[in-house]
């Protein structure tokens, strides 16, 4: 299955992006043993111009990964008519058990590369680059998920079998199976909605008290966390069946279909934004009384704060829209 | 605008002016960058609409077929076959089909031989109907011609052409004739009750595979063929030429990176000196390394509107002359007729990622090390 | 003021080709003046001229601005300090060719991302006071020596920097453009701006307001002068 045209631009991305990361990983090794500010030398010189290589190969891996991540789901929803029994993106994912990892793995290093593009970004605010060895500390632990990313991938298209009979989302989110699917769509939606609501006051409270008070990032970063996880039960339990304006069919991947105006999208993005952005704001208030940051570091946050609480607002309302706009009747 | 915009604007403006004054020298790049996306971008267009019509035509077809197997090969079936068959819960109706496949000696070509199942379409005694590529093939000059079909040395049998199919989802008819059921028997030499196979249409798609379970169960010696097996070999087969032409294009894109990263390493003395002017008068690494991306990002941008518009023309209002035979299929005849024009994003992103994200790669190191001069340099 | 102590600069560091250009170098330089580093080409001056500016980083030393110490900050921010507080006139002008008197104005403020309407009027303003203003959208090369010269110096006041550095302005210019080279400069002197020049030319040195002379030998101070 590798003589795919877009299987092979995911392999070439996933492959440059293992290239890029071995590289930057030797050269966090050196930053580590070796970076001394105070040292005037032309070989320090030449650590910190390499530092904006790195940036810049990092913003562009983040891009070719959310390409990729696209792509990745883009595809295997097209490449559900060669196996017998997948109906959409599920069913090739099932193909074999690599599939989900490989997703998995690709949100994660979609997430990780954000991450690491706001802690350089703050690094870059203090005069003394006070982040750069954490930065780089950070750096050696993605190292191995891109790679993993890349194997998993690898391994995935190389054993896609077109004679395995796969399961497709009918079989897979359903309550009558056994698995963390069948229980995300088995919780009632009236509940999965009413803990939508509250995680989403939860993060409007913790946002709000961050804004007004100057703290508790941490814990919208956990709020945000919560929200995401809450947010994804309720687009398998009740947000999916409105959409498709038909109670069983749960699965996530199939609103991201024409069919359904790409509606996925006006979910997931915002979703997705939020997420980041919330998580990057707890990860940074750590780092917010460092003495060069404290004159820059904090409006950086309260501003993903804001952004943040926007993406998930913009999720709220496109679930509201859903299910006002829909047919389907579930409760009343 | 905020400021990071207005920056973005400032060096935008730079690189635009930068890249006018060395027209010859971008054009060059331009073009050849725009010739690797041409080559892939048509493979995949064209792939992509043979697949779509593939869909298209196998829309209307029945949801099932059965093939009798002996001795491993596919042997004629008994009607009563059809009977059984439309026993089973679900079947909405099951039918015998007569068809073939005729060498016509004359031309060396295939055709399909049937016999149809509408009514309307079956023509009189004596005379077929025939798909637009048969009178191509044999050089008809005008309509009403006779066609003499030759089965064996000194055989001729005279039809009349009652008329000739359009050409509009033409990739599995143009090769196709329709006769009677008695000249069909009578031509092949066919006795009666005995048909090629049968096909089954299903209420519910849900129900093909129980269907096909309890078939096989019931008639064991017959082989069950599903629309979504066909659907999907089809599919295979295009993905797997497409991916073919894509490997090869490849090897395209690779020397083309090659030349890039060469252009972007080996600057001119000339380009090297503005850079460290750059530097000298306030830009940073990041200000020549952002401007290097404006500039690789306007260069890839003209290079993929370019080449996918061409190939967009070069598929859909010409027909894909460079790669139809490869693309196609091996039947002498190849169908004569437009692709209906089609591009998803799916197949954009993918062209995207396989020819920008390589030349990025290739740019970016040189981009850096260029970028990364020191500003007294000029002083010096 | 600008303040330099032991400050030694090395090229090639670490290599057979190893120069130490600048060795232990004590000076300071005032603001709201004008000083000229004086020596034979070789002596270190430009070198010197560099660090001063922030546009290299010293071996060893220490050099503060305005009392803020700059020797140790990262390249990064010793560009953006750069670009805001000094403004650079180079010996061969390093003006880029093919572009218009005005764009080449224009290079420097273009990483601080202010707004274009407003720089290009700031830019035709030094122009016209420059007496540029109708060669704005003349392609550079057109200029003649003394009108590059001018718009060098507007580019280098484009981001309205305190400090305004020259490297031997005069090497390329004869007597008459040469006085006229000073009357811009004691003119910007009179706006406030501090300047500082290399030169090894005697009309620079000599002329009426300068403040300071520093004079340079083999990477040493050999004297100063007020």
């Amino acid at each position: 299955m590798i003589f795919q045209t877009p299987i092979m631009a995911l392999l070439l991305v996933a492959g440059l992006a293992s290239l890029t990361a071995l590289w930057s990983g030797g050269f966090a090794v050196q930053v580590l043993r070796r970076w001394n500010l105070a040292d005037m030398s032309r070989a320090q010189l030449q650590r910190e111009r390499a530092t904006e290589l790195v940036s810049t190969l990092f913003a562009a891996v983040m891009l070719a990964e959310l390409a990729a991540l696209l792509l990745f789901v883009f595809n295997a929803d097209r490449m559900a008519s060669l196996f017998v029994g997948a109906m959409c993106a599920v069913g090739t994912l099932n193909v074999n058990g690599y599939g989900f990892p490989a997703l998995y793995l690709k949100i994660g290093v979609f997430f990780a590369a954000v991450l690491w593009l706001m802690l350089d970004r703050a690094d870059r605010m203090g005069r003394d680059y006070p982040l750069t060895r954490v930065k780089y500390g950070v750096l050696l632990a993605i190292v191995p998920l891109v790679l993993a990313d890349a194997g998993t991938e690898l391994a995935y298209f190389l054993n896609m079998h077109t004679d395995v009979i796969t399961s497709c989302c009918s079989k897979l989110f359903t309550p009558a199976n056994a698995g963390l699917a069948n229980e995300m769509a088995s919780i009632g939606p009236g509940a999965s909605l009413w803990l939508l609501g509250g995680a989403g006051v939860f993060v409007a409270a913790t946002g709000g008290f961050a804004l007004w008070r100057g703290r508790g990032f941490g814990l919208y970063a956990l709020a945000s966390v919560l929200m995401f996880a809450l947010a994804l039960t309720a687009v398998v339990s009740v947000i999916s069946p409105y959409i498709y304006e038909y109670p069983n069919h749960h699965c996530p991947f199939c609103i991201l279909k024409p069919e359904y105006n790409y509606y996925g999208y006006a979910l997931y993005i915002p979703l997705f934004l939020g997420t980041g952005l919330g998580v990057g704001a707890g990860m940074l208030s750590l780092f917010r009384s460092r003495e060069s940051l404290a004159e820059k570091l904090p409006a950086m946050i309260r501003r993903q704060v804001i952004w943040s609480m926007a993406g998930f607002a913009g999720f709220g309302l496109a679930t509201l829209y859903a299910i006002a706009s829909s047919n389907l009747i579930i409760f009343g | 605008m905020t400021p990071w915009l207005r920056r973005q604007r400032a060096l935008a403006d730079y690189t635009l002016a930068s890249l006018a004054r060395r027209k010859g020298k971008n054009i060059a790049l331009v073009a050849v960058y725009a010739i690797v996306v041409f080559v892939l971008a048509s493979a995949m267009f064209f792939a992509a609409s043979l697949r779509l019509e593939t869909s298209a035509v196998l829309r209307d077809a029945p949801e099932v077929t059965v093939q009798k197997i002996t001795m491993g090969r596919q042997d004629l079936i008994d009607g009563a076959v059809a009977d059984e068959i439309g026993k089973i819960r679900g079947v909405t109706s099951a039918k015998p089909r007569l068809w073939g496949y005729y060498y016509d000696r004359i031309v060396g070509a295939n055709y399909t031989v049937m016999v149809p199942d509408d009514p309307e379409m079956i023509p009189e005694p004596g005379s077929v109907i025939v798909g637009e590529g048969i009178p191509r093939a044999r050089g008809f000059k005008w309509s009403g011609a006779p066609l003499f079909l030759s089965r064996y040395e000194g055989d001729l049998k005279r039809f009349n052409v009652a008329r000739a199919f359009e050409s509009d989802s033409a990739l599995m008819t143009s090769d196709l004739m329709l006769m009677n059921e008695t000249d069909f028997r009578d031509f092949f030499e066919i006795p009666a009750g005995l048909y090629t196979d049968v096909v089954a249409t299903v209420r519910n798609p849900n129900e093909v595979a129980t269907i096909v379970e309890k078939g096989s169960n019931a008639l064991p010696q017959m082989r069950f063929v599903t629309r979504s097996d066909i659907e999907r070999t089809y599919q295979k087969l295009f993905d797997w030429r497409e991916g073919l032409l894509a490997a090869l294009a490849a090897a395209g894109i690779l020397a083309f990176v090659i030349f890039a990263a060469e252009k972007a390493s080996g600057l001119s003395a000339e380009e090297m000196r503005e850079i460290g002017i750059l530097k000298a008068v306030g830009w940073d690494t990041r200000d020549v390394i952002a401007m290097k991306l404006w500039e690789g990002g306007l260069v890839s941008l003209g290079a993929f509107l370019l080449g996918t518009v061409t190939a967009f023309a070069h598929v859909f209002f010409f027909g894909a002359p460079l790669f139809a035979p490869i693309l196609k299929g091996w039947a002498v005849i190849y169908p004569d007729f437009a692709l209906a024009p089609h591009v998803d994003g799916l197949e954009l992103l993918t062209l995207a990622l396989l020819t920008i994200v390589p030349y990025i790669a290739a740019t970016l190191v040189p981009i850096w090390r260029v970028a990364s001069g020191d500003p007294d340099a000029v002083m010096r | 003021m600008i303040t330099l102590t032991s400050v030694t600069k090395l090229y090639n560091e670490g290599r057979p080709n190893e120069v130490q250009a600048l060795k232990g170098i004590d000076l300071e330089i005032a603001r709201d003046a004008i000083t000229v580093l004086k020596g034979p080409s070789g002596s270190g001056k430009t070198t010197l001229l560099s660090i001063v500016a922030c546009m290299a980083r010293p071996t060893t030393g220490r050099v503060t601005l305005d009392g803020e110490v700059v020797s140790g900050l990262p390249e990064r921010f010793l560009t953006e300090l750069r670009r805001t507080t000094f403004g650079f006139v180079f010996q061969r002008f390093n003006l880029i060719r093919g572009l218009s008197v005005i764009e080449n104005v224009m290079l420097p403020a273009a990483p601080l991302g202010g707004d274009h309407a407003t720089v290009r009027e700031r830019a035709l303003e030094r122009l016209a006071a420059l007496d540029l203003a109708d060669k704005a959208t003349m392609p550079v090369e057109f200029l003649s020596g003394g009108e590059t010269q001018r718009a060098a110096i507007a580019r280098a006041l484009i981001n309205d920097a305190p400090i305004v550095i020259a490297d031997e302005p005069t090497a390329n210019l004869d007597t008459e453009l040469t006085m006229r080279f000073l009357e811009i400069v004691r003119a910007l002197r009179a706006e406030g701006k501090t300047v500082i020049m290399t030169s090894h030319d005697p009309r620079i040195w000599d002329a009426e307001g300068v403040d300071a002379v520093v004079e340079m030998r083999d990477g040493a101070i050999f004297g100063e002068f007020a």
